[in-house]
């Protein structure tokens, strides 16, 4: 978190350069306002009004009013926080048994850490374009190994079939942010102080119990932190879906993400009001689960120490 | 026994090489073939390496215009990001206002902002000031997006640069711009690059803010441009593969020379 006051601390009040102070921070809030305040303050707006290409027009509430009644937008955030609350489990706990796997002294350890950064790099366009084809019903790995394995009756278009389509677009995306966490863990497990383990060895502590007893609640703050980054992330997901998927099949794979941009661009209904109304309440829901979250960590840090 | 459980392990950590990296490794294969090849096999060797793919990709499919395109793009948000994230970072950690904290405390939340709640919006103001479908606005508000990370980054190193320096520099007459640029600056170099190569690569691989504001052909990024490709020509399986490594390569290269600093770069946000 921020470090504030440390350096702040020095100008004495008396004199304020208030011109030098404007000048360092004008284009950026120039910029800010412009582009991120004012266009956020404007779809709060939106989502009161009917927008048109050429006119708008008052409704009141009548967007929130046909959003509680929207199927399409509740199967989206369901999609969508299913993926944000497994997602992050699967990335730390696979990504937490890489990083004790390296810490443990591996030969070529760090050729390991940056080969399984790789994807992380990749734009999700090109790791959805990746997967189409690894899930490809007639030749892809994922079912050409079924075949081979005598398992063939159990493939299938992978993205195709609604019931298999959302499970199979969150493991890519556990795939592309494993690596990530795991580079974040293994650093966390570099800096811990070396006497501790070496006392919990002297005690004759098996790794299972050094690992719960003493490694886990030593990193916990590492690990709180990249389920919330990674939750965060998950609720914006867009350009996964879109590039895979586009939300089909039967809404399977709808985030509200693509149900915004769907409603705002490409549904012929011109009205950019109803989609600031989606985008509207989203934002309130992540902002209300993201501080609720970081709330809720900070407690229990509280209790335990 | 002791041999026995390191060779299993490290057999369980290869395994995991090929799962991160055989997708790649995959397509960098289709990328030197044809489709009519690939589809005898799609998991054999380039034999023979189809190079001549890359040319014609590059100037047959547009995908010269769209790499060209992300070139600009990116380079002139980054350049600008870093000069003007730099001097609001640089401004918030040094001098001592009243706003100070309110200004640093609303740019931090934004960092969690979901990009709907602006995106709508911002397509309407580039209609209307004749940004939209353009390079500059795209550019504009790649700044825009990518502003809060970098002072974040920025801010916290500028803030650990003793004060004691900046006096010095005060006694020996430099000026508050001459602080900024020949002593804060070349001293937060290393967080500086830290931002520049961060920005590159998620700036590089944006697609939303891309696919919503810019919709010419002549525009495209590389992102837009592999998108429009498979949407063309789904079944062109080679061809596709030789554009995804030409969005590739630059992100491979920069990582080869500078895989320390680029780790670096992208947990930056995550180690508190």
């Amino acid at each position: 978190m921020p470090s504030s006051q440390a350096g702040v601390a020095h100008d004495d009040g008396l004199r304020k350069p208030w011109g030098t102070i404007v000048a360092f921070l004008l284009p950026a809030l120039t910029l800010y306002v412009g582009f991120t305040a004012y266009p956020a303050i404007r779809t709060l707006w939106n989502s009161f009004h009917r927008v048109l290409p050429r006119r708008e027009e008052f409704i009141g509430l009548a967007n929130y009013a046909d959003l509680a009644r929207d199927d399409i937008f509740w199967r989206a955030v369901r999609n969508t926080i299913l993926w944000a609350c497994t997602s992050p489990l699967i990335e730390v706990s696979v990504a937490l048994l890489l990083a004790l796997a390296l810490y443990a002294k591996v030969p070529g350890a760090r050729f390991f850490r940056v080969a399984w950064f790789t994807p992380v790099l990749m734009s999700y366009i090109v790791v959805g374009i990746l997967w189409l084809w690894i899930y490809n019903n007639d030749w892809g790995p994922v079912n050409v190994a079924m075949r081979a394995l005598g398992l063939g009756a159990w493939t299938r278009p992978w993205l195709g079939d609604p019931k298999t389509a959302l499970p199979a677009l969150i493991f890519v995306t556990s795939w592309m942010w494993v690596g990530f966490n795991m580079v974040v863990l293994l650093a966390a497990l570099h800096s811990l102080p070396k006497e501790v383990l070496e006392a919990a060895e002297l005690d004759n502590c098996g790794w299972g119990a050094k690992l719960v007893f003493v490694i886990l609640p030593l990193v916990r703050a590492t690990l709180l932190n990249l389920i919330v980054l990674s939750f965060i992330g998950k609720m914006k997901i867009f350009d996964l879906v879109w590039i895979t998927t586009k939300g089909n099949p039967l809404w399977a794979t709808e985030t509200v993400s693509t149900y915004v941009y769907k409603r705002a661009f490409e549904w012929t209904t011109f009205d950019l009001g109803y989609a600031s109304t989606v985008a509207a309440v989203w934002f309130v829901i992540v902002l209300a689960t993201v501080l609720t979250l970081t709330w809720a960590f900070r407690q229990r840090e509280k209790l335990e120490y | 026994m002791a041999i026995l459980r390191r060779s299993l392990l490290l057999l369980v950590l290869t395994l995991y090489t090929s799962f991160a990296a055989g997708p790649f490794v995959w397509a960098a294969m289709m990328s030197l073939r044809t489709t009519t090849e690939i589809h005898r096999n799609h998991f054999a060797f380039p034999n023979p390496a189809h190079w001549e793919k890359f040319p014609d990709a590059w100037f047959n499919s547009n995908y010269g215009i769209y790499f060209v395109n992300s070139l600009q793009v990116v380079v002139a948000a980054v350049v600008i990001l870093t000069l003007i994230g730099a001097m609001a970072a640089h401004c918030l950690a040094r001098y001592r206002f009243r706003l100070n904290r309110v200004i640093y405390f609303i740019l931090f939340s934004t960092i969690i902002f979901p990009p709907q709640i602006t995106i709508i919006s911002l397509f309407q103001i580039l209609v209307q000031y004749g940004l939209y479908n353009s390079k500059v606005g795209l550019t504009l508000v790649y700044v825009a997006i990518q502003l809060p990370l970098t002072i974040y980054i920025l801010e916290s190193f500028f803030a650990r640069i003793p004060a004691d320096l900046f006096d010095a520099a005060r006694m020996d007459g430099y000026s508050d711009w001459e602080i900024f640029w020949r002593v804060a600056l070349p001293i937060a170099l290393p967080a500086v690059a830290t931002t520049v190569i961060l920005n590159f690569i998620l700036l590089w691989n944006e697609f939303l803010y891309a696919v919503v504001l810019i919709t010419d052909e002549s525009n495209r990024t590389l992102p837009l441009g592999i998108q429009r490709f498979i949407g063309d020509t789904q079944e062109d399986v080679g061809m596709i593969a030789t554009g995804l490594m030409i969005a590739i390569i630059p992100v491979i290269v920069v990582y080869a020379f500078f895989s320390e600093k680029l780790i670096q770069g992208m947990t930056a946000g995550a180690v508190k």
